[in-house]
């Protein structure tokens, strides 16, 4: 579904992001980054998503490449790739029903949504992926009231309604107290697998990792440290991709 | 040797405090020395006479003894003026806000969608908001003739400027989570805009927008004395014609509309916010 094919960047100030990264996911797989901080891990979902231009290399989506596109042509391709990141990033007057059908605006272009309005059908696809997250009796809520965790569940519905094939996950997790936390890494496991998404997820909590990933990606000063099955990744091997940090 | 050369950095190292310390306090002294000056050449260039406040007092009580009382019995005649005058102002916001907004978004850095169209929009708003309402009424006044339309678009394209400066600051300073999420679903730009833009700054943009109506009520009052129309027309013309009791019913209905406008735009704004 998501390959990535000898993907490299150079920031202008000459400092090498991500050298030479292979990475293949395919549908329904879930697949955990894990690295230190500055290692490369949001640089490489940036590039995935077209909003860094990498130096040289490929990201296939299906049997398209990203990298060459540019225009209407690079937003058409995006809508098949969905991003969640640490904040939900709601509009928070919005009601959480709405703040999830916009989700599905780039499928639709009419004088009615270029003007603040949202097509029905969305709307009714919108209640059903509340459900998906298991928040259908907020829908007509502010976005606003929400917690942390709430927030992001209606962050993963926005997505869902964008009907992606691959969605990315910057640190999902990061400012939710452990039970939420859990609770967003089980539906994004589901999600994975009922949705058939396949899902690249970067993380801090190496605990979380071992318990929902099905392989488990290490980055390392923008390198591929490990890319290993959950069950193969050793205490000392994650050890090892956090010391050059730590000293 | 080492006991030495420790205290000879002691030695060097309080020298150096006091040095700073009196170069300190000698700033602190031109500052306020400079302070002083700038206020004692303002007094000599707005000739200041304090002691003509209290010679020509008596001139001031004439004036308030022939205003009272108030002539009530002119308080019909008012009602049209001061319709007016909240119409030229209502008027002027809204072709302000109209305005505005679409420049706002060109001037504001985060959203703009080019260099270009950034220091275009802001050009046009500084121009707009250095020009005073007042140069902006005889302009039109001259263009379109006396009477409260002149008056409006004075106050619509001096708001322009207003507003299209705050309205940008708004836009520049919102969050933009909310945008980027929504790039990044493949919503165009026009979507982002009016799904994630508006929303998040509409309760501000009608906070500063009641806000500047309630100056547009105080300023199209002003503007009534260069022929803009309203009650500032009125308040003019019986001051021409020595009437005073006349000019006191004006000057208390212009304060009752004047507090009126800001009690209900507050609360609006309290509302809002």
């Amino acid at each position: 579904m998501l390959r990535v094919r000898g993907l490299s960047l150079r920031y202008p100030n000459g400092k090498l992001a991500l050298a030479d990264f292979e990475l293949s996911i395919a549908a329904g797989e879930f697949v955990v980054v894990l690295g230190g901080n500055g290692s490369g891990k949001t640089t490489l979902l940036r590039c995935i998503t077209r909003t860094l231009k990498p130096s040289i290399g490929e990201v296939w989506l299906g049997d398209i490449n990203l990298c060459p596109l540019e225009g209407e042509k690079l937003r058409q391709a995006r809508l098949a790739i969905a991003m969640i990141s640490q904040h939900a990033s709601l509009v928070g007057r919005a009601s959480v029903l709405r703040n999830v059908a916009t989700g599905a605006l780039g499928r639709h272009f009419t004088m009615r949504t270029a003007l603040g309005g949202l097509p029905a059908c969305e709307l009714e696809a919108a209640r059903e992926y509340l459900s998906e997250v298991g928040l259908a009796e907020l829908a007509e809520q502010r976005a606003s009231t929400l917690s942390g965790g709430q927030a992001q569940r209606v962050a993963i519905a926005r997505s869902l309604a964008q009907r992606p094939r691959v969605l990315l996950a910057d640190e999902p997790v990061a400012s939710l107290d452990p039970e939420a936390a859990e609770d967003i890494m089980r539906l994004l496991q589901r999600l994975a697998r009922s949705e058939r998404l396949a899902v690249l997820c970067v993380l801090h909590q190496v605990e979380l990792a071992y318990s929902y990933a099905d392989r488990v990606i290490g980055i390392r000063e923008g390198r591929i440290a490990f890319d290993l099955p959950r069950g193969e990744v050793s205490r000392d091997v994650v050890r090892r991709l956090y010391v050059g940090e730590a000293a | 040797m080492k006991f030495g050369v420790a205290g000879r950095d002691v030695t060097a190292s309080r020298g150096a405090r006091a040095w700073g310390s009196a170069l300190g306090n000698a700033v602190r002294c031109a500052l306020a020395l400079l302070a002083l000056a700038v206020v004692v050449q303002a007094l000599i260039v707005v000739e200041a006479r304090p002691q003509d406040l209290l010679t020509g007092i008596h001139g001031m009580a004439d004036f308030i003894r022939r205003a009272i009382p108030p002539d009530f019995s002119r308080l019909p005649a008012t009602i049209w003026p001061l319709l007016q005058t909240v119409d030229i102002a209502l008027f002027g916001t809204l072709v302000g806000v109209v305005m505005a907004v679409p420049l706002a978004v060109l001037a504001a850095a985060n959203v703009t969608p080019s260099r270009y169209a950034y220091y275009g929009a802001r050009a046009i708003i500084g121009f707009t908001r250095a020009v005073p309402d007042l140069v902006w009424a005889l302009l039109f006044v001259t263009a379109v003739g006396l009477g409260p339309f002149p008056g409006g678009l004075a106050l619509g394209v001096h708001s322009v400027g207003m507003l299209g400066r705050l309205f940008a600051e708004t836009i520049e300073h919102m969050d933009m989570g909310p945008i980027h999420a929504l790039e990044l679903t493949g919503a165009r730009r026009i979507q982002i805009f009016s799904h994630g833009i508006v929303p998040t700054i509409l309760p501000s943009l009608l906070g500063i927008s009641l806000y500047r109506l309630d100056e547009n009520i105080r300023s199209s009052l002003v503007l009534g004395f260069v022929g803009a129309g309203g009650i500032g027309f009125q308040l003019l013309t019986a001051m021409n014609l020595f009437q005073y009791q006349e000019v006191s019913l004006l000057l208390i209905v212009i304060f009752a509309v004047v507090l009126t406008a800001e009690r209900i735009s507050a609360a609006l704004r309290e509302r809002l916010a």
